[in-house]
């Protein structure tokens, strides 16, 4: 453990940097490193065109050496940027590297004030002074390490999660992969094929689902849900709710006793049930039984029974017979399991189309939606790859595809952002009628053809010449003719600068996405931030895409914004690999910002064991006295506890109250003692 | 189809008309027939307007190739073939050597061009050059201030062309008979009168 130093006489490095043009344009540097030079404790300033260069670092290195300093202040960008850099630097010249302040005259000063010199180089000097009375009551401190528990965890089990939980599997952790439905697959298993290389969706998916069951480091939980997260990084304690099945697998049944009993997926119980309800999995359009499973291709093969519809008339329970797979009366289980990291995989659903009213979906018969449109098109949907018309099952000749169906939309009925996979989906629905359908035409109603991947733009092409119809505009309204149930889509062609009104006989609309229903309750527990539209908020959205703000938690797949799938793989490969270096690892140094109590001061009260939102606090009993403990890994240092206290008693290390008062009097005082 | 209302009053009539472009309205033939006859593949056009932007007609009139292309590809061949501003092409084919996809704008205009004489739309000034090829085998026949300035810059008189060689309009006539073209440029201009 490095030496703690305390109480001396402070000495102060200044470093004002240039950052190019950047603040130098705006800011008089000589000015402020002038004026720096007249503050209490400075002891040098000085400045560089890049104080984040080896040279700019150099600086601080030689200059702690040269001046005894005490601590260093850098003006320059935020340090959310470049605070890690000039810690090191601190470090490297000997000084705690807890002892850096930095002042932010970039982001919130020289780009804000471009046009405003004189007042931006006074601000400038204001966070100068600011930055130097901090520094001059910093304090050494010691990060914590705390063991990482050897294991993840996974939650959703759509392509991303899968993908996620195949890496970190095969990096040698073992892996508890969450899935709320009872099979895996998600929403990729409901796709007929893939853009734009016409894949079948189910024929590449099902070898990886296989993988994911078969593999011996991923214990697969599916109709499964998180219930409750404790903990912190490297130590999560998370409680899932295993949603009673009333079927029994093969090693549960041997637990029971029934040696070679368990369900085998052989479907007699389906063909027995009396009970008929739509199939979610279809969309709706095909029934499927209380016991069930969603498609041939499950994974695990292994039944559920709805029990919302069961009517308990045991008919399933005679013949299954000596398999006794079936329990009628099963509840709800809990089962708490401890990782080290978790990746979240929640994925998207389809925003309510309906909510559009002008474009009539579940009002008119042959409007459909874009993923309706996938189980129709799929050999294996209800209408065995047939695609008809829902009003009387003819076959459609003349099909419209609306895109940017609720995506980039500002009205508050639907999504602002793009949803980013529509286009050219629809690019392949419109090939996949014409392929399907001899005499087909499909007419693409769109504002702009976003085909930006890899071979994207070449498969756009390839759709054009097969002869779809593209318009460019966005469908204004879609009347239904009440005899024959054609559709009257009504639009502009912006490139003709007319109104144009196709008459066609089925819609089909690419509709936005949005956070699937479960994300905000998920990332709740998680204690992960999401962006105004409810997409799980990445801890940078360039540099650090597959991490949160919470560490220990990362990001996979669409629940983070609208991706296609290569994009969703590539990301969960992303996430798996961040979330297993803690793991390899085997510890992790966590920030020394959390609460310490002061305990001859401290009165015991615990008022502030409720106000923490980490429950990091608790009371306990010291030397005869009752007196609050901080548990440090679970403290994030947010103050809420060291603002509350009524006696003072919780010092918040790095944002301690006198370094906070010093900071405000430093500013208020314009630099006056 | 365009609902029609029966206005006594003609003018009002047009004024009000339904200019909604509906599909059965259209051609979606006339694309395949400028395709065959331009040998370019039109369809493709995805409408970025590196055409019109290139145009040297476009800056001085209502020549809008892109639109051309974008009516062609709707089918919208009476509006196409009856708008004088397909003649304003001037063939320098800088469209032809910009356009991204490839494809030649230029010769798909002489398409519609060809579907549109088809039909005895042609404009006048193109049926006068049609017979003065005929008469002299050039468009713009020399002249006398022409003739001047060749022979300042010490060129024979006349160029080697039929001017020179006058035995050779019979080829020409024979090939231009062979269309029909003078028959048929003559015949338009005695309707127009």
């Amino acid at each position: 453990m490095a030496e703690v130093k305390k109480n001396e006489e402070p000495r102060i490095g200044v470093f004002v940097c240039h950052c190019g043009t950047n603040i130098a344009g705006s800011i008089d540097i000589k000015a402020v490193m002038e004026y720096a030079k007249t503050l209490p404790n400075v002891a040098i300033a000085d400045d560089y065109q890049y104080m984040c260069s080896t040279p700019g670092q150099n600086k601080i290195v030689e200059a702690i050496e040269e001046h005894k300093l005490t601590g260093i202040v850098v003006a320059a960008c935020s340090p959310r940027l470049h605070e890690p850099t000039f810690r090191v630097a601190t470090r490297e010249g000997g000084l705690n590297p807890f002892r850096f302040e930095m002042a932010n005259i970039r982001e919130q000063n020289s780009w804000v004030h471009m046009h405003q010199p004189e007042e931006a180089t006074e601000k400038a000097k204001d966070s100068v002074r600011i930055a130097v009375a901090k520094a001059s009551l910093l304090e050494d401190l010691i990060p914590k390490s705390v063991p990482v528990e050897r294991a993840a965890m996974v939650v959703g089990a759509g392509i991303g999660g899968m993908q996620a939980a195949l890496d970190l599997a095969s990096a040698g952790i073992k892996t508890y992969l969450v899935e709320k439905n009872p099979t895996i697959g998600g929403k990729m298993s409901q796709l007929d094929k893939t853009f734009p290389t016409l894949d079948c969706s189910q024929c590449i998916l099902t070898p990886k689902m296989v993988d994911v069951f078969r593999h011996e480091n991923i214990e697969l939980l599916t109709y499964t849900e998180v219930e409750a997260v404790e903990g912190y990084i490297g130590n999560f304690d998370v409680t899932l709710r295993k949603k009673a099945r009333g079927v029994l697998t093969l090693e549960e049944a041997e637990a029971r006793g029934f040696v070679g009993g368990g369900c085998n997926g052989c479907g007699d119980c389906e063909d027995v049930c009396p009970v008929i309800r739509p199939n979610p999995f279809e969309l709706g359009m095909a029934p499927m039984k209380a016991i069930y499973i969603y498609h041939p291709q499950v994974s695990p093969l292994l039944y559920t029974i709805d029990f919302d519809s069961c009517v308990k008339c045991n008919l399933c329970v005679d013949i299954c017979g000596d398999k006794k797979a079936i329990d009628l009366n099963a509840k709800d289980e809990f089962e708490t399991v401890k990782v080290g990291t978790v990746i979240l995989a929640t994925g998207y659903d389809i925003f309510p189309i309906e909510e559009k009213f002008e474009w009539g979906y579940k009002n008119y018969d042959n409007v459909i939606t874009s993923l309706e449109f996938e189980r129709l098109i799929c050999a294996s949907g209800p209408t065995g790859g047939h695609l008809i018309r829902p009003s009387d099952g003819a076959t459609p000749k003349k099909v419209a595809f609306v895109l940017c169906a609720g995506s980039r939309d500002n009205t508050g009925v639907g999504k602002p952002y793009c949803s980013r996979f529509c286009c050219m989906y629809s690019l392949k629905h419109a090939h996949q009628i014409i392929e399907k359908i001899p005499d087909a035409v499909p007419y693409l109603f769109y504002m702009d053809i976003r085909s930006f991947g890899k071979m994207y733009e070449e498969f756009y092409y390839r759709i054009q010449d097969e002869g779809a119809k593209f318009i460019r505009g966005r469908v204004a309204n879609i009347l239904e003719d009440p005899v024959t149930k054609n559709l009257h889509v009504n639009a502009e062609d912006t490139l003709l600068g007319r109104p144009i009104d196709v008459e066609v006989d089925m819609v089909v609309l690419a509709a936005a996405v949005q956070p699937a229903a479960e994300t905000d309750a998920t990332r709740r527990l998680f204690g992960v931030s999401c962006s105004q539209d409810g997409w799980l908020l990445e801890a940078h959205p360039k540099l650090n895409p597959c991490g949160t703000t919470t560490a220990g938690v990362y990001l996979a797949g669409v629940c983070q914004g609208p991706k296609d799938i290569p994009d969703t793989v590539a990301q969960a490969e992303g996430a798996a690999s961040a979330a297993s270096i803690p793991i390899h690892l085997g510890e992790v140094e966590l920030e020394p910002y959390f609460a310490v109590c002061l305990e001859d001061k401290c009165a015991g009260c615990g008022m502030c064991i409720n106000l923490c939102p980490y429950q990091a606090l608790a009371l306990v009993e010291k030397e005869g006295r009752t007196v609050m403990q901080v548990t440090e890994a679970k403290c994030k240092g947010c103050g809420t506890c060291g603002g509350f206290c009524p006696g003072g008693a919780i010092w918040m290390q790095h944002f301690a109250t006198p370094q906070i008062i010093a900071q405000i009097d430093a500013f208020l005082l314009g630099g006056e003692q | 189809m365009a609902v029609k209302k029966d206005y006594k009053d003609k003018k009002l009539a047009e004024k009000l008309r339904d200019r909604k472009y509906y599909i059965p309205d259209s051609n979606p033939e006339f694309i395949k027939e400028v395709e065959k006859i331009g040998l370019t593949a039109a369809h493709l056009c995805y409408q970025c307007g590196t055409c019109t932007g290139s145009c040297p007609s476009a800056p001085r009139s209502s020549y809008r190739i892109r639109l051309f292309m974008r009516k062609a590809i709707l089918g919208l061949e009476e509006e196409i073939l009856t708008d004088p501003d397909l003649w304003l092409c001037t063939t320098c084919y800088s469209c032809t050597d910009r356009c991204p996809r490839d494809l030649a704008p230029t010769d798909a205009i002489m398409a519609m061009r060809n579907l549109a004489a088809r039909r005895d739309i042609v404009p006048r000034n193109f049926l006068k050059t049609t017979q003065l090829i005929y008469q002299t085998g050039h468009g713009v026949p020399n002249n006398d201030a022409n003739r001047a300035a060749r022979m300042k810059l010490g060129l024979e008189a006349e160029p080697e062309t039929t001017h020179k060689y006058p035995e050779y309009l019979a080829g020409i006539r024979k090939i231009m008979d062979h269309y029909g073209l003078k028959e048929r440029a003559d015949k338009i201009l005695a309707e127009e009168g």
